[in-house]
């Protein structure tokens, strides 16, 4: 793009193509890094003698922790998948949408095979409704109405917009708003959520791994599997 | 500087009418204090975890008191919330930003808190096993009560028994005297105690807790030792299993409480330590101890179901089998041996040799729900409602399993189940491991 | 030639019937979305219509513009109408020369003070660089600001006339302008692309006739009859599109079969134009046809906006050297943290410890 980030005359997609995401991503990755570093707090020792290996431990919850017992979890399971359903409509979306794979291609220097239009477009709306639907129960649900702060409700919506502002733009449904416009919103949704990721609970899907790792690990060595 | 050394505690029944609100401490200092003591006790694990939590509520569902009263409140990782404030608002890296979206606590907060670190939280670990994100929020639970603790907060009950047991060596009186009485009524029973062996292989726990009702434990546990011919004894000071600085949050009780169990162990020359059935006292010492004494042990701390199955297992303890070979049962498998514990199959295995049929409950082993009683919560008045409510998910899953007999190996858990027991006049059998063990020798 | 001759004259006097007359009349009327009920009105005024005045002036282009214009085989309706009109001043076109030539631009324009047509292509170098563009020793800013105060309006052929084009790409060494940036006092049409479609000149041109004003406009001064859809929403290739089905390569089995070409850097879907209805060389081809991309050629700074071959969703996300000084900025401030923190922690031990 132009060497100089700015020009006259530049078009909000241009923004957004160009200096915004920029700026986005140079904030998400020092964010990213910043944050990780609660992982250097200072820990005591321990010098009690282990009933089994930390480190196997650590390795095995990183995945059984995905899928509990079915007695630890028969009252939840509604939320659990759920939960699941649309992180996986999140991941094919991501992953096997043409121009998102043409994105992550520009970085990574190899494609892979994206899926047609119309099935990207069906996961999208019912990923949607799955969004939807837990940020209604988030709102209705007492435990979740003790527990939720601010957070949870800005970060559901920063992670609602792309969704439904990539598939305004997609599906080309842009109620008058000319095309580019809605594409500039999309890209400007998405830098919205890079910018916000490592300050806000969006960061759970880096901290998930080291923390199952150290629960399994603490587990593991009282000789229990977590 | 921590609580107790710059007041005047006055006498016991004093504190404890005071509800220990120590003289001279503002409101400002009681939040100061519980400050420090969390910064003092977070770990990088625990920055980890308290970074991880998505509020999903799914800890809701694995906690007994949220799952029998429905009260939002007891959702365990809300317990935290005083912890997870002090964390943002101090260690986290983004503090500087975290200051602006997190309030600081406040002494209504501590106030409010004690509810929830100590009236709705046996500090089982249930909770641990479901989070999705994999926060270990038992781990956390213990340091929150710190905090409350180094206010001077702590529920009267609990912080009375550490500040006897901290400075007195003695649970609600009964010190070395009282077991030495005790164990003079075991041996006119006919039972030989060796109390206060200059050397021995196996140091036995025992536990006030236990013998203010009355010498029977004590008697079980000395006539299996006895039979399995193992060089024990049973030190006057060093035998209380218990650590109510533990149960309080009150560190520094909590330290010098095991110093002295270290101490006797080695001094006895000991190479094994054997806790007596109670709950808390397993992981406090097999887990904390060392770190708070600062040196790796040269001895092991055992559960007592976990050297009784080792001794069966071993060939050393020979068993009959109960009631002729008809005998069912189910296992309460307590939290603090088993899944804070790692003891599961050490009971079976003692259960097995005495051939009875077990029919196991719906959670068990490593997701047994807890009884409702641990972490001090039998102690306290207030908690008398959400034991009760607790208990009445435990006697469902056992009436499930047909058995008309519970085990158990820990003596809380046993307290609570009798209590349970004589308040709904329930039929079923309570019976303790060390009981059934020493009545079945072979 | 002087301007009192009627349109209608004109094309007579070179052969064009009335049948011929009439058909060119419907196709412009549809053009500009008008209803056949309109069609004799269209036929009626261009046939009175005055000839008015037109001064071509090319600036810092390359001359595509007028190529693409008079580019054709045959002598076409559009080409004649060109012809009819008074093209007084045309650099290319014109038979005459030198200071001949310049006089004539100077009396067409005095004669047809405030009536004359303005067509302009290229754009303007401005400021310190005013004269690196000029004919006749005159700087063609100051030709452009001469010429614009007796036009009726001006017409920007070519996107480097409308919004600056290819002398304006970073980093504009000339300090080009657009024209409508430098004249703000008379009524512009942008007619924008590189080249731009030669209908699409006669369509305006036709409408200025009929009608006597400008067209519809849109946000970037663009006729909306040719410039109001975007190239995506009528290409051919769409239902490709839709079914996920890509060239990857300029010369795989996707591309041979006429697949999608977005992947090969398409920027239909941001491009408004009439290249997939109206096509060029009278309807022969455009270039999504011919296999390659849409360069997006109407729109302003389309050589700004990156390669031609870099997808529309591949956004400037920054490069390996900017993440690594991040990471390594966030890394600094992390150890800062975290080495403040365990200070703080080991402050509150050693207070446990008393």
């Amino acid at each position: 793009m132009n060497e100089g980030l700015y020009w006259e005359g530049m078009s909000l997609l241009d923004f957004a193509r160009g200096p915004a995401f920029r700026w986005a991503v140079i904030i998400f990755v020092i964010g990213i890094v910043w944050r990780l570093g609660a992982l250097l707090l200072s820990s005591r020792k321990d010098l009690s003698s282990p009933k089994g290996s930390t480190t196997g431990g650590g390795v095995k919850t990183l995945l059984t922790r995905s899928a509990p017992p079915h007695e630890l979890e028969k009252n939840i399971v509604f939320q659990h998948y759920t939960g699941y359903a649309w992180h996986i409509g999140m991941f094919v979306i991501l992953l096997f949408g043409t121009p998102h794979m043409l994105f992550f291609a520009d970085i990574l220097g190899f494609t892979w095979p994206t899926l047609p239009t119309p099935f990207i477009t069906f996961f999208t709306v019912v990923t949607m409704g799955i969004l939807l639907t837990l940020l209604v129960r988030r709102m209705m649900n007492p435990v979740l109405r003790k527990i939720s702060t601010m957070d949870d409700y800005f970060s559901w919506l920063v992670a609602f917009l792309p969704f439904l502002t990539g598939f305004l733009a997609f599906a080309h449904i842009t109620f008058g708003i000319r095309y580019e416009t809605m594409l500039a919103l999309h890209i400007l949704s998405v830098c919205l959520l890079l910018v916000w990721f490592p300050f806000g609970k969006l960061m759970h899907a880096l901290v998930i791994w080291p923390s199952r790792y150290k629960v399994g690990a603490a587990f593991a060595r009282k000789g229990v599997q977590a | 500087m921590s609580a107790t050394t710059t007041v005047d505690y006055g006498t016991l029944g004093e504190r404890a009418a005071a509800g220990l609100k120590p003289k001279g401490l503002s409101d400002e200092q009681k939040v100061e204090r519980a400050k420090e003591a969390m910064i003092a006790g977070m770990t990088a694990d625990m920055a980890t975890y308290l970074e991880s939590c998505i509020h999903c509520g799914m800890c809701a569902e694995a906690c007994h008191f949220y799952i029998s009263t429905h009260e939002a409140k007891y959702t365990p990782i809300y317990k935290l919330e005083p912890l997870k404030k002090v964390y943002r608002r101090e260690l986290a890296p983004t503090r500087w930003l975290n200051r602006l979206t997190t309030r600081d606590i406040t002494v209504t907060d501590l106030e409010n808190w004690k509810e929830f670190a100590y009236d709705s939280c046996t500090q089982c670990g249930r909770c641990s096993l479901l989070c999705p994100m994999g926060i270990h929020i038992q781990s956390m639970i213990q340091v929150v009560r710190n905090g409350i603790a180094a206010a001077g907060m702590a529920p009267a009950e609990l912080q009375a028994v550490a500040d006897e047991q901290k400075d007195k060596g003695s649970i609600l009186g009964a010190g070395p005297d009282k077991l030495r009485e005790v164990v003079e009524k075991v041996k006119a029973k006919g039972i030989d105690v060796p109390l206060d062996k200059d050397k021995a292989d196996v140091m036995v726990l025992s536990s006030a807790l236990d013998f203010l009702k009355d010498e029977e434990v004590l008697a079980a546990t000395a006539r299996i030792m006895n039979k399995i011919g193992a060089n024990w004894t049973i030190k006057s000071d060093g035998f209380e299993s218990a650590n109510f600085g533990a149960l309080a949050g009150d560190r520094q009780a909590q330290r010098r409480i095991s110093k002295r169990i270290i101490d006797a162990a080695a001094s006895a020359g000991a190479k094994k330590v054997i806790v007596a059935e109670c709950g808390h006292a397993y992981p406090v010492l097999r887990w904390e101890a060392a770190t708070m004494y600062g040196k790796e042990l040269p001895f092991e701390f055992l559960s007592v179901a976990e050297y009784l199955g080792q001794e069966v297992k071993a060939g050393r303890l020979k068993l009959k089998k109960v009631n002729g070979g008809d005998s069912h049962v189910t296992f309460h498998d307590p939290c603090k041996i088993g899944r804070l514990g790692g003891t599961f199959d050490e009971p079976r295995d003692v259960l097995k040799a005495m051939g009875v049929k077990l029919t196991e409950m719906e959670s068990h082993g490593r997701t047994n729900l807890c009884c409702g009683g641990g972490g001090g919560v039998l102690m306290l008045k207030s908690a008398k409602r959400l034991r009760e409510a607790a208990f009445e998910l435990k006697r469902e899953e056992v009436e499930r399993t047909g058995a008309p007999t519970v085990v158990t190996a820990c003596n809380t858990c046993m307290q609570n189940l009798q209590i349970g027991k004589e308040w709904l006049n329930w039929d079923k059998d309570v019976v303790n491991l060390v009981n059934l063990v020493s009545d079945n020798l072979a | 030639m002087a301007a009192s001759k009627t349109v209608g004259d004109a094309l007579r006097s070179n052969g064009v019937s009335r049948r011929g007359f009439m058909k060119f009349c419907a196709a412009t009327a549809s053009m500009m979305a008008l209803p056949p009920s309109m069609v004799s009105a269209v036929a009626a005024a261009i046939e009175k219509a005055r000839r008015p005045s037109v001064i071509w002036l090319p600036f810092q282009e390359c001359t595509g513009c007028t190529e693409s214009l008079t580019r054709s085989h045959a002598p076409t309706v559009e080409s004649l109408i060109f012809d009819s009109i008074s093209l007084d001043y045309h650099h290319t076109l014109q038979a005459a020369a030198g200071q001949r030539a310049e006089d004539a631009m100077e009396a067409a324009m005095e004669e047809n003070y405030g009536s004359y047509l303005l067509l302009v292509d290229g754009s303007v170098p401005t400021g310190d660089y005013e004269a690196y563009s000029c004919t006749n020793g005159h700087t063609h800013l100051s030709m452009l600001q001469k010429a614009a105060a007796g036009a009726a309006a001006i017409v920007s052929v070519g996107t480097c006339a409308a919004y600056g084009g290819i002398p304006k790409a970073n980093p504009n060494p000339t300090q080009a302008a657009a024209i409508q940036d430098l004249v703000k006092d008379k009524p512009i049409i942008n007619v924008p692309g590189c080249p731009p479609i030669p209908t699409v000149i006669t369509g305006v041109l036709a409408h200025y006739l009929t009608f006597g004003t400008i067209p519809e406009l849109d946000a970037y001064g663009r006729p909306m009859a040719f410039f109001g859809q975007n190239i995506h929403d009528r290409c051919y290739r769409r239902p490709f599109y839709e079914r996920g089905l890509f060239a990857e390569t300029f010369d795989d089995e996707g591309a041979k079969k006429g697949y999608c070409l977005y992947k090969l850097g398409c920027k239909g879907p941001i491009t408004y134009n009439a290249c997939a209805t109206l096509k060029w060389n009278e309807g022969t081809s455009w270039p999504v046809q011919s296999g390659h991309g849409c360069l997006g050629c109407s729109e302003p700074d389309f050589w700004d906006k990156g390669s031609f071959y870099r997808p529309l969703s591949a956004a400037y996300w920054g490069d390996a050297k900017t993440v690594g000084i991040s990471a390594a900025a966030g890394a600094a401030a992390a150890l800062a943290a975290s080495a403040l923190a365990r200070g703080k922690q080991k402050k509150a031990q050693q207070e446990e410890k008393a």
